[in-house]
């Protein structure tokens, strides 16, 4: 009686939209790398597909203020993250916390395609490096294996590993991925299929397939497979980089996964890192799924997913001990010795893990309520004894701005308040709060 | 008398050692006697600013012995110093004790006890000494001038000095600083006086435009220094002031009263270095401008830009850099400042002007030039450097590696030769007397170079007496 | 080179500053240590020229900023010749800040007993360098041309504490450890009076920076000069104090017993010390229950494990060389033997007949 395909499938459908238009996750110290990327991706809301677009001066697309400042256009685009934030559901929400994902990546030779600068196989490769870093930052429980589609075949480039050093290694070198010849699609799922089987059933299985190619070159009937996926709970994910094909939106909607087909570079980042935080588990009343998830699926109840997971914190060695080559901790229930933590024992498989990497996961657990803009100098009952935001005391504007240059989830005053302890913020902390800290300056939690 | 030709390897080493020189100061200050300098540590103000000019590892064992009322031994010391960086350790423990502030007994450290005081003294406030200088109280019909006044008056003192240097000698007529200034200009070496009226820029002249203005503060201060002793003032009074300054707060006036008769007679120099402010020559006030406050600042980003950088006190833009180095050798240096375009004509062939940018290139002749001026290569390359543009800090090396090692090779072109001073010994009668002669020139180790087929070889200065008494002993036909 | 920053976290709780000055020996109250901590804040202002420095109080029930180089207050103090002038405006605006807020705290009295806020303090620091860090940027222009941005060079916090470890802000506490990570911000601590606390030695352990239990009361500032001044450069000549004994096992939700071996919601992560049937964490909002087959099948697990992990341990029993050697004899009493291996290994993951037995629904 244990699934997880009782995600709410129709939520991301009706967010896909909005979600795709905002930024992904980022941190608030990119802040400043999100305002040129902003000049980059401003155009995908007005124009389409890379290919349909002309030659596009992104410069132009920037609007300046009428004093010549890009402020405004910045602002715009930190309030997409805050809308994106209250848009998300109020209620707790469950998260798959253990994840166990592959990265399909197509290795066929349309990825030498030039619609993406320089190529479709450099950006994608880029990509990845980001993707992998940041969801090994999300997911520090989670391990990630990578194969290639190329030739026909699957091609394990890396096995399950939860250490993301050791993923990006096995991306690094590109000229053993030098893309050739067709992609299958079938023959790659069922390896990553294969290496999932034995999971346990409270973590998450994923796969992610960033797909470039219109073709694949099947030794079967790919349904087959489709349904084994289905069976074992297997969620597929595509990032298309060419068009939407029937099979790859098909394998998405049925496993609970997501499919997008990238417009252009900054698109495609937007969608791979979507699944970088973990999938939320969502409904106590089962819902019934959208897309044709079956129903057998949309039937069970919501703590099915929950267990009991036994682990281990493991003792570390102190540093005084004989040396050993590379083994700092102890398993223990086998005093094994390990290398590194997260991992499962060698020797008796218990999962090991240290107590920071549990905490690493709480905040998706436990989120900071979004915070509201407050809209003018009547909300703010003493504005003498809030002069200045209360976690970073950089003070407040005293004048509000214009309202053209106020977009809507934007406080024309530069105040952002936590609903809960009632104190203002600016923007730059509220950011920063909700994206790095987690955690209310004001009311602590 | 030819010469005998040399490659020459330059050495790299001078390069590293940069980083790591100590102050300009304090090797001046290790020159002193112990008396002196325990009169000066007696200024808490002094105290605090040696302190400032120290290495960061030297500060710490400061500060670590600061609280202490006894000595300590240098072994307890020790172990909170990593093994592998003991020689810095010990370097810095060795610096201290050259300036007396520590004392080194039977393996038992201590702090110099006047400088202890003094110290502990600025850092907890007391004492009665007054070394941060008696503020004036507000005075609401003639209010101190602010901030920004400050900061262009002390820019225009010092740009004047520096424009004054890098456009001598180009026919241009900047304006003149004052008569003080030329005598410290010219008595410091940097400007020489022998062509008649107008002093010339030297070489070493050129050299310290192209250091950062923080350096070339202290440059002119050292040269100060060494004048004050020659005029008789007291070194340790002179030096009192110059912390003094280094500790007050900009924006704010002081009194005179408090200061003594050297200290008085200071002012009109520092007035003329863009130091201090006052309202006139007689005011019993006056006001450090930033020039003086950051004087015991480790970092070069004077906010006044930086007299060889900015045009305008408060640009930010400015004090980042301004050049763009390309590959091809192009210069693109937006500026309108004449001073930063003067200093890069030094070394640059600079054609268009527009109002906010200059573009030349940098050719052989212009680096020629530079270098025959007594500029070296690595010297264009850290000015580069320093005010590289912040789109130029993308690249890593910031500098294109061509356009770095042809500068270097031009300087290499420039050292093939190497003069040696000697005398050549030539028209042998035979060739016997020409082996005679040069194996016994060989024996003395003094041939630079030989030729047997012309029958001649070159000889060093110190061997001729030797070589020619041998020969008129031996009664051997030679020319020399 | 620019000057290093160093953020000061101050617990300012009344009553535990009572108690402090009252234990023996080395008492130590809270005057002495303003008059010492502020002779320390100099010394860091006196350092280098560059040097940034911001305070922040934790009092009970609330965090505010004392003294920050980036807002210096309006007023500025008396002339004084004797006195550099950035030192006086540290100590006057601090004392008048600290009497300021210890003075509403009276007047609002009740809540002396509230824990510091030490939390609060802390993230507000965090923000406070976040802030720095993007000025810092923007005024070095490099986010605009596209690279990464710059994390603020040798910047640090110190947090100075007399209160034992409050359970509840836990989570928040790692959440600004990592937090200080990502702004590459080592954190120092020292506890002054009071238990050592895990908390702040996770913090320090966790950011590469150095955790003091200050014994010798009476020579607190020889302390924070010697362990604490250094900024981050140099210490690579300089040790600092760092401790090679870290308890980085967990505490169980439940009976707050550190366990080697525990169990794990895979919902909200909560740790239990023994099986239990339903999470007592998120129950009331996810109905989180677990499955039977599997409380047996770790129930059965649990029993073969070398000592019930309900049983409290010594929680300082960890890494410390010596303690484990007193330990090692209850560990050669488990069975690692063949008669115990097979036990573990049905419970084992990888095993292909406990695979079999999860997916019979």
């Amino acid at each position: 009686m244990d699934s997880d395909s009782d995600i709410s499938i129709s939520d991301y459908d009706e967010q896909n939209l909005s979600r795709s238009k905002a930024k992904g996750k980022g941190k608030a110290t990119d802040k400043d790398k999100r305002k040129k990327e902003k000049a980059k991706r401003k155009p995908k809301d007005v124009q389409a597909y890379t290919w349909e677009a002309n030659f596009t001066r992104s410069w132009e697309t920037v609007q300046e203020d009428e004093r010549g400042s890009l402020q405004g256009a910045v602002d715009d685009w930190m309030v997409r993250g805050r809308r994106k934030r209250l848009l998300a559901p109020q209620n707790a929400i469950r998260r798959t916390i253990i994840r166990h994902m592959v990265l399909l990546i197509d290795l066929s030779s349309s990825m030498m395609d030039r619609d993406m600068r320089p190529t479709r196989f450099a950006v994608t490769l880029q990509y990845a490096r980001e993707f992998i870093i940041e969801w090994f930052d999300q997911n520090p429980l989670g391990q990630m294996a990578v194969v290639g589609m190329r030739a026909g075949v699957g091609e394990r480039i890396s096995d399950m590993s939860g250490n993301p050093q050791d993923v990006l290694k096995s991306i690094s070198d590109r000229h053993k991925l030098e893309p050739t010849g067709e992609p299958s699609l079938q023959n790659s799922i069922e390896m990553a299929r294969n290496s999932m089987n034995h999971l346990p059933t409270h973590s998450s299985r994923e796969i992610l397939i960033i797909f470039g190619s219109l073709t694949t070159c099947d030794p079967g009937n790919i349904h087959e497979t489709l349904d084994e996926c289905v069976k074992n709970k297997i969620r597929i994910s595509i990032v298309a980089l060419a068009a939407e094909m029937k099979i790859c939106r098909e394998l998405c909607d049925k496993t609970g996964g997501q499919f997008g087909v990238a417009m252009n570079e900054g698109h495609f980042k937007d969608l791979l890192f979507e699944i970088v935080p973990p999938p939320a588990q969502r409904g106590i009343i089962p819902r019934p799924a959208t897309g044709g998830t079956t129903a057998t699926a949309a039937a069970t109840t919501a703590n099915a997913a929950a267990d009991l997971m036994m682990m281990g914190f493991p003792t570390r060695l102190p540093d005084a001990s004989p040396p050993s080559l590379c083994q700092r901790f102890l398993c223990p229930r086998c005093l094994a010795k390990v290398c590194d933590v997260p991992t499962d024992c060698d020797i008796c498989g218990l999962m090991i893990v240290s107590s920071p990497h549990l905490a690493r996961s709480y905040h998706h657990l436990f989120p900071v309520k979004p915070y509201t803009a407050v809209a003018s100098f009547d909300a703010v009952p003493d504005p003498s004894a809030t002069s200045s935001c209360h976690a970073c005391s950089r003070p407040f504007p005293t004048t509000a701005a214009p309202p053209a240059n106020v977009g809507e989830g934007m406080s024309a005053i530069g105040r952002y308040r936590c609903p809960d302890c009632n104190t203002d913020f600016c923007s730059d902390c509220d950011v920063f709060v909700h994206d790095v800290i987690h955690c209310c300056p004001g009311c602590s939690k | 008398m030819p010469s005998a030709a040399h490659v020459d390897d330059i050495d790299d080493k001078d390069l590293i050692q940069i980083s790591n020189k100590p102050h300009a100061l304090l090797p001046f200050l290790q020159l002193q006697s112990a008396t002196s300098l325990s009169r000066l540590y007696q200024s808490p103000s002094s105290c605090l600013s040696i302190f400032r000019l120290l290495d960061a590892l030297e500060r710490q064992l400061v500060m670590n012995l600061l609280w202490l009322e006894s000595a300590i031994a240098q072994t307890t010391l020790g172990v909170w110093v990593f093994q592998e960086k003991k020689k810095l350790y010990d370097d810095a423990l060795d610096m201290l004790s050259k300036l007396h502030i520590l004392h080194i007994h039977s393996a038992k450290l201590s702090l110099n006890g006047t400088f202890k005081t003094s110290l502990r003294h600025a850092i907890t406030g007391g004492g009665t000494t007054g070394s941060f200088g008696v503020p004036a109280e507000k005075d609401e019909k003639r209010p101190p001038m602010d901030v920004e006044g400050l900061d262009a008056y002390a820019l225009e003192r010092w740009e004047t000095i520096l424009h004054f240097m890098v456009s001598s000698g180009t026919g241009q007529n900047p304006t003149r600083p004052s008569q003080g200034v030329l005598y410290l200009l010219q008595r410091s070496g940097l400007m020489s006086n022998q062509h008649g009226s107008l002093p010339q820029i030297t070489s070493a002249g050129f050299q310290f435009l192209l250091h950062p203005p923080h350096a070339q503060l202290w440059d002119l201060l050292l040269q100060y220094l060494h004048m004050a002793e020659e005029r008789q003032m007291d070194l340790v009074e002179v030096l009192t002031f110059f912390f003094m300054l280094s500790t007050m707060e900009l924006g704010r006036e002081y009194l005179t009263e408090n200061l003594s008769q050297t200290q008085k007679a200071m002012l009109d120099d520092l007035r003329d270095y863009g130091l201090i402010w006052q309202r006139r020559p007689t005011s019993r006030r006056f006001s450090p401008t930033r020039l003086a406050t950051t004087l015991n600042s480790s970092s070069p980003s004077l906010p006044t830009g930086a007299s060889t950088g900015a045009g305008a006190a408060s640009g930010s833009q400015q004090q980042q850099g301004f050049i763009v180095l390309e590959t091809n050798y192009r210069v693109y240096a937006y500026t309108d400042n004449p001073l930063q375009t003067a200093v890069l004509n030094l070394f640059v062939s600079l054609k268009y002007r527009f109002p906010n940018l200059v573009v030349g290139s940098i050719t052989r002749d212009s680096v020629r030039r530079a270098l025959n001026n007594g500029i070296s290569a690595d010297q264009i390359i850290s000015y580069l450097i320093t005010h590289a543009h912040p789109q130029m800090r993308k690249f890593n090396p910031l500098l294109p590696v061509t356009v770095q090692d042809q500068i270097r090779l031009w300087e290499l072109e420039k050292d093939r030769l190497k003069s040696q001073e000697g005398y050549l010994y030539t028209s042998f009668a035979s060739q016997g007397d020409y082996e005679l002669v040069r194996d016994y020139a060989k024996q003395l180790d003094v041939v630079v170079w030989e030729n047997d087929a012309k029958r001649c070889f070159f000889g060093t200065l110190e061997g001729h007496a030797n070589i020619k008494s041998f020969v008129e002993r031996r009664g051997v036909g030679g020319d020399y | 080179m620019a000057g290093s920053h160093l953020s000061v976290v101050i617990d300012l709780s009344p009553s535990q500053w009572h108690l402090s000055s009252l234990h023996q020996p080395y008492p130590l109250d809270i005057s002495a240590f303003i008059s010492q901590l502020l002779a320390f804040l100099n010394a860091h202002i006196a350092f280098k020229h560059e040097n940034t420095l911001a305070v922040f109080g934790a009092f009970p029930g609330k965090s505010t900023l004392l003294y920050s180089s980036a807002d210096p207050p309006a007023e500025t103090p008396s002339n004084d010749a004797n006195y550099f002038p950035p030192l006086k405006l540290v100590d006057s605006t601090m004392m008048h800040r600290i009497v300021q807020n210890l003075e509403t705290l009276t007047q609002n009295n009740g809540d002396d007993k509230a824990p510091s806020a030490l939390v609060g303090a802390l993230t507000k620091a965090l923000c406070y360098i976040n802030r720095l860090t993007l000025e810092f940027n923007a005024a070095t222009t490099n986010a605009t041309e596209g690279l990464e941005p710059l994390a603020l060079p040798d910047s640090r916090i110190l947090i100075l504490s007399v209160s034992p470890d409050q359970t509840a802000s836990y989570i928040p506490v790692m959440n600004s450890i990592f937090s200080a990570q990502k702004l590459k911000v080592t954190i120092d601590a020292c506890q002054i009076y009071g238990p050592d606390t895990v908390f702040l030695q996770q913090a320090a352990h966790l950011t590469g920076g150095s955790y003091i239990y200050l014994e010798r009361r009476d020579a607190l500032l020889q302390y924070l000069t010697m362990a604490f001044l250094p900024p981050p450069s140099v210490r690579q000549t300089i040790s600092v104090p760092t401790q090679d004994k870290i308890d980085f096992r967990a505490a169980c939700f439940c009976h707050k017993n550190i366990i080697d071996v525990g169990f794990v919601c895979s919902v909200c992560l909560s740790i239990f010390c023994q099986p239990v049937p339903v999470c007592s964490t998120c129950r009331q909002v996810l109905l989180t229950k677990f499955p039977f087959k599997t409380l047996q099948r770790l129930n059965a697990a649990r029993s073969s494990l070398p000592s019930s992990p309900s049983q409290p341990r010594n929680s300082s029993a960890p890494s410390s060389p010596q303690k484990t050697n007193g330990r090692t004899p209850s560990r050669t009493e488990a069975p690692l033997g063949p008669g115990g291996l097979p036990h573990s290994g049905s419970i084992s993951l990888n095993n292909s007949t406990t695979n079999g037995a999860i997916s019979s629904r």
